[in-house]
């Protein structure tokens, strides 16, 4: 039967072998990095993806296949991150569709919910570039399905299964040229392939091979010292938790999601709740935790906990926190939220009037479920989104999607400059949004944005030649300039980008430039180019050393 | 006889208030709990030494002079039998007239015969200095009290006032700006345009991204709105950038030709300490405000 038939005891299981196999090898994804610099993510993604939907299947032993393939898909679409990662929950998204009230299923009926993964995958992005994780999960789900015959298991369908994707996969260099330039496989498609080669080995019953990982990404390094014997709590605690309901403690099917959510909202802020089946996940900001436990308790029993005093988490976000423990702010027309990575970044975003700075960027991008509760904390009309980088726009399409109390707006900006110019040209005092849009688009328009970061490898783009540990110049996708010295890099960057037809050009210092450093380079840039007003702006964000922004 | 006053905030200096026939109110400002009335405690109003020490951080605050003090500036002048006309800077910005009020008030009991007139110039620095000027003007030529005041009914809603910042700590710290954009609170780059209305409140009535575009910004302003614009003073204030303050009056000259009267001023400091180094601004003759 594990291998004619799949149930959901077994989906399960693969959802979270694939996981762990991708886990085990993602550094392998990150490094499959199209651009020579340190700052692949593709792996840390599609894990952090997979792995929100795989640890919300705890504790379902007994559900059906379309109840697992559900709930898999409908976290994964929460947990998403990155642009793979938003695909790759739409692939399940897909797949849950094709699964929906399905016991279990025989090797058909798979193809053919894999099949809808397909078209969900495609219709999540507006214009589905081939040669990349689209392309081969379609190639790999056409080859299996033509595979399919009288004859065929569970097992077989996944051996063409992978089989395909890992030929397809390694087509990807001669579909996307910037690939093959880079002497890379697509990172989404092998992030893929790791994960369905999990999930054939979870058929064979294989235990798989989990990483030696001594510092989880994306966790938080917690500072006791930060809440001493004099300490008051003033941020409360963030509070997650998911619950299973009890017929014991009364019919599940009359809970009432929205009586809890307002009782939440009485004692914490930041809440979102959702209810998947009988399992509710919960998330809130209080200082009385317990009062929390104690409330829920009556309705079931706790699969799983979390509770952190805020002041201990990463103490660099406490002003936003605090912000948090307001009480809920007025309904007011237009909410800002703005992604941006490095404290002076996020102070700078912030200070143009921002609501909400969602931690993230070229690096560690923030999850759908990251921009819906920062949806949450902003009591607005509508609200306006500015990913500020190219990884993040479908992750913040797909929360505005999951977010209905509010008229999300996504504006595409691409980079911090973009961000940049259009939040800092904003005005919604005409209340028209449509309008309002079209004008920041034309703002976004008229920025470029330059970066300058050590280059982790050698390589050879644009007829530049790029060595290990130099200090490269880049902007949209293409390397002006490769210098041994980081100001040198930006200065020679800055002339490549005709820096004098700007009026406006900020100088934004990464984590990785000296303040000294810095101040030289305005100076010099100052002198190139006179016309040009240079405003230095202390950023501190990671991978780019400098950033400059060019209006 | 008639006596003008005008004060220190409508950035006119000790030799010009002379020539024209005013007497001087001082208005001060304070930084770190010291006082400074300008042109009591100083000479020379060294603006580039002021406005670097903002620059470096310094925020001061400006204070209402006292009852007592008007009064010591009033009473001589009504007690040799002469009236007073006032031009002073804002009434909006300013809780200093209430003082004003009190005095004259009190002195009026005692000086009966003594009449006290005021025109509020509705600005500060540049916007007032353009009408005290003009006052100044017809006072040399022999106009009477009524004259001017029925002058000044028509005309200083007619002298506008456009400026950009580019510091709001300054302007956040003295709350005396309105709808400035959101809660900006960082400018990098971004030039609020403030006007002066008729009321005599600034307002923001918008932003440009980068110097060049806030300096056109301020001569097309003069192009909209500006009326007999040759016939009188245009006055170009900068808070320590004289090289932007003079490329406004360049683009100036290059639109309306070589024929205008402009004048080029530093703003003074109580002014400034609202509007902060680097800012520039453009008063003239115009339809409205």
């Amino acid at each position: 039967m594990r291998a004619e038939a799949i149930d959901g005891v077994l989906f399960a299981d693969m959802i979270r072998a694939g996981a762990a196999n991708l886990d085990a090898n993602r550094k392998i994804v990150n490094d499959l990095n199209v651009f020579p610099i340190p700052d692949g993510d593709t792996g840390d993604n599609m894990y952090m993806t997979i792995e929100s939907g795989a640890e919300e299947l705890a504790g379902r032993e007994n559900a059906s296949l379309g109840d697992v393939a559900s709930s898999a898909s409908k976290w994964m679409l929460l947990g998403a991150r990155g642009n793979s990662g938003v695909i790759l929950s739409r692939i399940f998204a897909g797949i849950s569709r094709g699964l929906s009230g399905v016991d279990e299923a025989d090797p058909a009926v798979l193809s053919r919910a894999f099949a809808m993964g397909v078209d969900e995958a495609y219709g999540a992005v507006s214009v589905p570039v081939e040669g990349t994780i689209l392309t081969v999960y379609k190639d790999a789900v056409r080859y299996a399905a033509e595979r399919l015959g009288p004859d065929s298991t569970i097992r077989s369908y996944f051996d063409d299964f992978t089989a395909e994707l890992r030929r397809s996969l390694e087509r990807t260099p001669e579909l996307l040229a910037v690939l093959k330039e880079s002497g890379v496989v697509d990172s989404g498609g092998a992030g893929l392939l790791y994960i369905a080669d999990g999930m054939r080995m979870a058929l064979d019953g294989q235990a798989v091979r989990t990483a030696d990982r001594p510092e989880e990404t994306g966790k938080k390094r917690v500072d006791l010292s930060l809440f001493t014997e004099d300490s008051e709590l003033t941020f409360g605690y963030c509070t997650e938790f998911l619950l299973r309901l009890q017929r014991a403690k009364g019919d599940p099917d009359a809970f009432d999601l929205e009586a809890l959510i307002r009782w939440l909202n009485s004692v914490g802020d930041s809440v979102v709740a959702f209810r998947e089946g009988t399992v509710v996940k919960v998330h809130v900001h209080t200082r009385v935790p317990g009062d929390v436990m104690n409330h829920c308790q009556q309705f079931g029993e706790f699969l799983t906990l979390k509770i952190e005093n805020m002041t201990l988490q990463h103490s660099e976000s406490t002003v936003q926190n605090r912000l948090e423990l307001r009480p809920a702010a007025p309904r007011k027309p237009y909410g800002i939220v703005a992604v941006a990575a490095g404290e002076g970044i996020r102070e700078t975003f912030r200070s143009l009037g921002c609501d909400e700075v969602v931690d993230g960027g070229q690096s560690m991008n923030p999850s759908a479920e990251d921009f819906v509760r920062a949806f949450a904390r902003i009591n607005a009309d509508t609200i306006l989104v500015f990913p500020n980088n190219g990884n993040v726009i479908l992750t913040a399409r797909q929360a505005a999607g999951l977010y209905d109390k509010a008229d999300v707006r996504i504006v595409p900006s691409r980079t911090v400059g973009e961000g940049y110019a259009a939040v800092s040209q904003l005005d919604t005092s005409s209340g028209d949004t449509d309008a309002i849009l079209a004008e920041l688009d034309e703002v976004v328009a008229g920025v470029v944005t330059g970066f300058v970061s050590r280059a982790s490898r050698d390589a050879d783009r644009d007829g530049v030649s790029v060595r290990a540990g130099d200090f490269i110049g880049f902007a949209e996708d293409t390397i002006y300039t490769d210098a041994s010295e980081r100001n040198a890099a930006a200065l020679a960057l800055a002339g490549a980008l005709d820096a004098g037809k700007y009026d406006v050009m900020l100088v934004v210092r990464g984590a990785g430039a000296s303040a000294e450093e810095a101040e030289a380079l305005c100076g010099a840039l100052g002198a190139a180019f006179r016309r040009t007003e240079v405003i230095p702006v202390d950023g501190g964000q990671p991978i780019h050393d400098y950033i400059l922004i060019l209006e | 006889m008639l006596v003008l006053f005008t004060d220190t905030d409508t950035d006119i200096t000790p030799s010009e208030a002379r020539e024209f026939g005013y007497r001087l109110i001082s208005m001060p400002y304070s930084v770190d709990g010291k006082t400074t009335y300008p042109y009591v405690d100083f000479d020379v109003f060294d603006a580039h030494a002021f406005y670097d020490m903002l620059r470096a951080g310094a925020l001061p605050n400006t204070s209402a002079i006292s009852v007592e003090q008007y009064r010591n500036y009033f009473e001589p002048v009504f007690a040799e039998g002469n009236d007073i006309l006032y031009v002073h800077f804002s009434r909006a910005m300013t809780a200093t007239f209430d003082a004003m009020d009190r005095a004259v008030a009190e002195l009026k009991t005692r000086y009966p015969d003594r009449a006290f007139y005021e025109i509020d110039t509705k600005g500060i620095t540049i916007g007032s200095l353009n009408i005290v000027k003009e006052i100044g003007d017809q006072y040399r030529a022999g106009r009477t009290a009524e004259e001017m005041l029925a002058w000044a009914r028509d005309e200083v809603d007619r002298f506008a006032v456009y400026f950009f910042a580019d510091d709001l700590r300054f302007f956040k710290h003295s709350g005396r700006v309105s709808g400035l954009a959101g809660t900006m609170g960082t400018l990098l780059g971004i030039r609020p345009i403030i006007h002066m209305n008729s009321e005599g409140k600034m307002v923001s009535v918008g932003k440009e991204k980068g110097r060049a575009k806030a300096m056109e910004r301020l001569v097309a302003y003069v192009e909209e709105l500006g009326d007999h614009v040759a016939d009188h003073r245009v006055i170009v204030g900068h808070s320590d950038s004289r090289e932007i303050a003079e490329e406004v009056i360049a683009l100036l000259r290059r639109r309306f030709g070589e024929g205008l009267r402009i004048e080029l001023v530093d703003v003074n400091p109580t002014a400034g300490s609202h509007c902060g180094p680097n800012g520039v601004g453009i008063s003239f003759h115009a339809v409205h405000r």
